[in-house]
């Protein structure tokens, strides 16, 4: 089983640009809960910490077998996340509004994060089992679709509209990738346009407000719009060099919305400056290009499609998120990806970053 | 791997390459716009927001006078803010408002409707005032600690002190020229408060790191508040439009007294109009009048071309110079007066003669020596420097008419200052209003030194010109109601007519009245000055700034310690290097002393004259204008054997 060949195609840059991405998070998360840290602030720092210990553990597992195993369990894993959501929306934990959590033993635990990984392995294998060389024409694209539509479903019911617009835009970027037929991409897209007025009306009435505050967060500076007006205040007031480590005074005095988990790069960008966001933004990019080398050098369709589609939830989920605290996109619920507090995304995407390097291990390897 | 399938993959993962770069590009961009680009908008925004930094009442030095009485300090009071977006009540929170604070309801309800989330309802309010509100415990309604500046002796020496404004900046006089140094540290505090308004301090002070300082005056209080009373009555009585009164020490040039009358009071600043404020002593220039005969004269003397006792030809009253007539006051002229008379008596054409003498080219150099021209450098803002005509540009007239004081101006200062060099044996020095600088702790960290700007005559000939200046002062003197009991005084006044800025020539109405003089003359001590600005009636210097001499000096000279001569004189006559005149003081001890007799009435002017004749109810003779010269019968005639009395009168310059 053990091949001394893996010891020496270990990805040690890969690890090495995790651990620094996770070190600045940790950092960071301390100056974010600092305030709180009366209230309960360092139990969140403690427990981040071991978020990332149980997430590397989770990522050095992902390497220890041979990813084409998860081909075959690619879609017996896909289900038992779907039945995990069902799971949620009948038992799960209700907080702030919407229903995500499950406990396990006591730990809290978000099924949707599990499902990205799930389906993006479940994707990959459907594209590498069908082989359409002149591209995907719409009506070949309706299983995988099925298979994005189900958890997307689940979870914008849950509500979690922003991870929901994560797993279907990732899905997106994956099936893109598998080549679909110019036609049928243009019907998509047509298709999408004239779904919008369907999807607004279903909104619910803070998404709606949301989407309204992002085209001019001016108009109700307390109301809807005051999160991205202090998440911009924050990082405009951050200026080139920033205001220090702890020394973020938007930060300090819950200006800033959440800023443990979606807001965190806001922090960041307090107290590090510019040269602190492109520092970050940098390594980010580094790794999405390091994600995408191992894409191309790996030796089979399955493992590129993998690769990725993790490549993909990391890029989007940052985009989006970035995008959001600078006011680039409306405000919607999603953390930055192995930067904001949350167990379940870390874990998953660590897991996913093993995923990475099962496959950047065995590229030289012959089945 | 099929080779067709690697290339297809390499493609796609271009093109996904390209996607990610060009997605963080647009957020790095976004990051860059936000954070370089509007840094300044958002950072204001930053701070202004929900958190308020309060700069904390950050205290102004004190300025004390030279014995430690407080002229200026700095009182914490408190401040009425509100946050508009925690009140709900709007109306009802602002009827209360007005009632408590009396203003009107309507400028309460508007500021409390104003989108922005920190208002002041009133700054530095009355304690009981704000007791009251903060009974209403209105919620959006809050309270901090301002200082501010309090002159406790209100008129006193207000335009030496000027003020600071609201927001604590020095705005006029010693506030504004040592604005810097009175200015303590800024002292920021960002009291924070979350986004649903809850305060939540984050005590983290910023400091400048400036210190306060406090600033020790050479001014005396109780000789500035006597001045400043002294030049009001004068000016009151003498429906002058203002009037000046500069008190410097002989020696070093401090500035004991500087009053300008009308006052103002410094607590209320607002409620003057600017010009009110201007410290007129420094800033004013005008023709001085006769009172320039005293420097002619040290010119003279110093530069060796007259003696005391020369004599001059006074031309019976009508000298020409070029085509204008020089006419002398008295009545019919002088014919031949020594210098020492030329000047008591204040005769224009004699002081031409010593002018011609003398030369216009040494007079100028010796009026710019004794500071004419220039500023005096006193530490205040907005010092003026006068005009003196130089040689070049001086015509035949001008260079006559400005040995009796006519086209030439000069402030104030420049002239008590001028006088002082005389008294201080020929040494200008340079006044000043600071003695010292003190930090926190009361330690003296600068101390002014007095300091020499240049010697302008011989100590020798300033005792000369001392002694001759002491004649105006004495009973046949023009200055003979500058007189104090005890002392000797000596000084010169003057009367010089305003141009009227109508008719573009010296007006018949419009005079400047004044009298410069210092006491004692052997071992001076004080350079006082008084003029009074267009004075109606009578309008000789001698006659309407000399008493305020005396009234002010010999106060200031007992308050001071200076113990009256007589009994020195009697000690040390024969050290004495002038010999003292018979002293007018026992006089008129001797005149009230026996209300039997007839009193002298010489050197005094008409209302009093008229006066004590009255109250002794003798029926009086009035001949001429000015002082008392004569009278008859003489003082001394027994009150019993007459009912009737005449007194002549002349005028004095």
């Amino acid at each position: 089983m053990f091949d001394r060949r893996l010891l020496k195609n270990f990805d040690w840059i890969l690890l090495l640009l995790l651990i620094i991405i996770s070190a600045i998070s940790v950092l960071n998360l301390y100056s974010a809960t600092y305030p709180l840290r009366q209230a309960g602030g360092s139990v969140i720092f403690m427990k981040q910490i071991y978020w990332f210990i149980i997430g590397f553990a989770a990522l050095l597992f992902m390497t220890t077998f041979d990813y084409h195993l998860l081909g075959r369990l690619a879609y017996p894993a896909y289900f038992f996340a779907l039945a995990l959501l069902i799971v949620v929306l009948l038992k799960g934990e209700v907080r702030s509004g919407s229903q995500r959590w499950l406990s396990l033993g006591g730990v809290m635990f978000q099924p949707a994060e599990l499902m990205k990984i799930a389906l993006v392995i479940a994707l990959a294998r459907f594209f590498s089992e069908h082989d359409h060389p002149n591209g995907y024409r719409l009506r070949d694209l309706w299983r995988p679709f099925l298979l994005m539509a189900l958890p997307c479903g689940l979870i914008i019911k849950e509500p979690d509209l922003g991870t929901a617009l994560t797993i279907g835009i990732v899905c997106f970027s994956v099936i893109l990738f598998a080549k679909v037929r110019l036609k049928s991409l243009l019907i998509l897209v047509i298709g999408a346009f004239l779904a919008a007025p369907f999807i607004w009306v279903n909104l619910q009435e803070y998404q709606q407000k949301r989407i309204l505050t992002y085209l001019s967060p001016e108009m109700d500076p307390l109301g809807a719009g005051y999160h991205i007006n202090q998440s911009k205040i924050a990082i405009g007031s951050g200026l080139v060099w920033g205001k220090g480590f702890l020394q973020g005074t938007q930060t300090r005095l819950h200006f800033l919305p959440e800023q443990h988990t979606d807001f965190a790069f806001s922090v960041l960008a307090e107290e590090w400056g510019f040269a602190g966001s492109l520092i970050l933004l940098l390594l980010y990019l580094f790794l999405m290009l390091w994600g995408i080398n191992i894409a191309r050098t790996s030796k089979d369709k399955f493992g590129a499609l993998i690769s990725l589609g993790v490549v993909a939830i990391i890029f989007w989920q940052m985009a989006i998120n970035v995008s959001m605290v600078t006011g680039l996109l409306p405000v919607v619920g999603i953390p930055l990806v192995l930067f904001s507090y949350g167990g379940s995304s870390i874990v998953s995407t660590m897991a996913g970053m093993g995923l990475l390097m099962n496959i950047s291990m065995r590229r030289f390897m012959f089945q | 791997m099929k080779v067709r399938e690697k290339k297809w993959i390499r493609f796609r993962i271009y093109v996904v390459t390209f996607f990610f770069v060009g997605g963080l590009g647009i957020i790095l961009s976004r990051a860059y716009q936000l954070q370089v680009l509007e840094r300044e908008r958002l950072t204001s925004i930053a701070l202004a927001g929900y958190r308020d930094v309060i700069r904390l009442p950050s205290k102004r030095g004190t300025i004390y006078d030279r014995e430690g009485h407080e002229l200026a300090v700095s009182i914490s009071v408190d401040s009425i803010y509100a946050r508009p977006a925690l009140i709900k009540e709007k109306l009802l929170a602002s009827r209360k408002l007005a009632r408590t604070l009396q203003v009107k309801q309507s400028k309460i309800f508007r500021v409390l409707n104003s989108k922005r989330p920190f208002v002041w309802l009133v700054r530095r309010e009355e304690p009981d005032k704000v007791k009251q509100v903060k009974s209403l415990h209105l919620e959006g309604v809050g309270f901090t600690k301002e200082s501010r500046r309090y002159y406790p002796g209100k008129e006193i020496a207000a335009h030496v002190l000027g003020f600071a404004g609201t927001d604590h900046k020095g705005l006029e006089g010693l506030e504004k020229a040592y604005d810097k140094i009175l200015r303590g540290p800024e002292c920021r505090l960002v009291q924070m408060r979350d986004a649903l308004g809850r305060p939540f301090y984050v005590s983290r002070v910023v400091s400048d790191g400036r210190e306060t300082h406090d600033l020790v005056l050479t001014i005396d209080k109780d000789v500035q508040y006597r001045a400043q009373q002294a030049l009001n009555a004068a000016v009151a009585k003498t429906k002058s439009k203002s009037g000046q009164c500069v008190i410097v020490n002989a020696v070093s040039g401090e500035v004991l007294a500087m009053a300008v009358s009308p006052s103002f009071n410094p607590n209320v600043f607002w409620k003057y109009h600017s010009y009110q404020w201007r410290n007129r002593t420094i800033t004013d220039c005008y023709e001085p009048g006769s009172v320039i005969k005293a420097f002619l004269l040290g010119a003279a003397l110093d530069s060796g071309t007259i003696s005391p006792d020369m004599k001059f030809y006074c031309e019976k009253g009508e000298y020409r110079v070029g085509r204008r007539i020089i006419h002398d006051h008295h009545a019919g002229g002088y014919d031949f007066l020594s210098v020492r008379e030329i000047i008591a008596f204040s005769s224009n054409i004699g002081a031409v003669k010593i002018g011609e003498k003398l030369g216009y080219e040494r007079f100028y150099e010796y009026l710019r020596k004794f500071g004419f021209g220039r500023k005096t450098g006193i530490d205040l803002i907005g010092e003026r420097s006068g005009f003196v005509r130089p040689v070049e540009s001086a015509k035949e007239i001008e260079k006559a008419t400005i040995c009796f004081g006519q086209g030439m101006t000069a402030t104030s200062l420049q002239l008590v200052m001028a006088m002082a060099a005389i008294a201080n044996r020929g040494r200008l020095m340079r006044p000043y209003l600071v003695r010292e600088i003190r930090d926190e702790e009361g330690k003296v960290i600068r101390k002014t030194p007095p300091r020499l700007v240049r010697r302008v005559i011989s100590a020798e000939t300033a005792s000369k010109v001392a002694e001759i200046l002491e004649h105006v002062v004495s009973k046949e003197g023009t200055g003979s109601l500058a007189a104090i009991e005890g002392y000797r005084v000596a000084g010169k006044t003057g009367t010089s007519q305003k141009v009227d800025p109508r008719t573009r020539s010296y007006s018949n109405q419009k005079y400047v009245s004044l009298f410069v003089g210092f006491v004692p003359v052997d071992r001076p001590k004080l350079v006082i000055l008084v003029m009074l600005n267009e004075p109606q009636g009578n309008r000789y210097g001698g006659v309407v700034a000399a008493p305020v001499f005396r009234e002010v000096g010999a106060w200031s000279l007992n308050h001071l310690g200076v113990h009256p001569q007589l009994v020195l004189v009697k000690n040390k006559e024969e050290k004495q290097k002038f010999p003292s005149r018979p002293d007018r003081s026992l006089e008129s001890k001797v005149r009230e002393i026996n209300p039997d007799f007839l009193p002298d009435f010489t050197g005094q002017t008409m209302r009093d004259v008229l006066r004590e004749a009255r109250s002794l109810g003798l029926e009086v003779v009035l001949e001429g204008t000015g002082l008392a010269v004569s009278q008859s019968p003489k003082a001394g005639h027994p009150l019993g054997k007459i009912s009737k009395v005449k007194v002549s009168f002349h005028p004095p310059i």
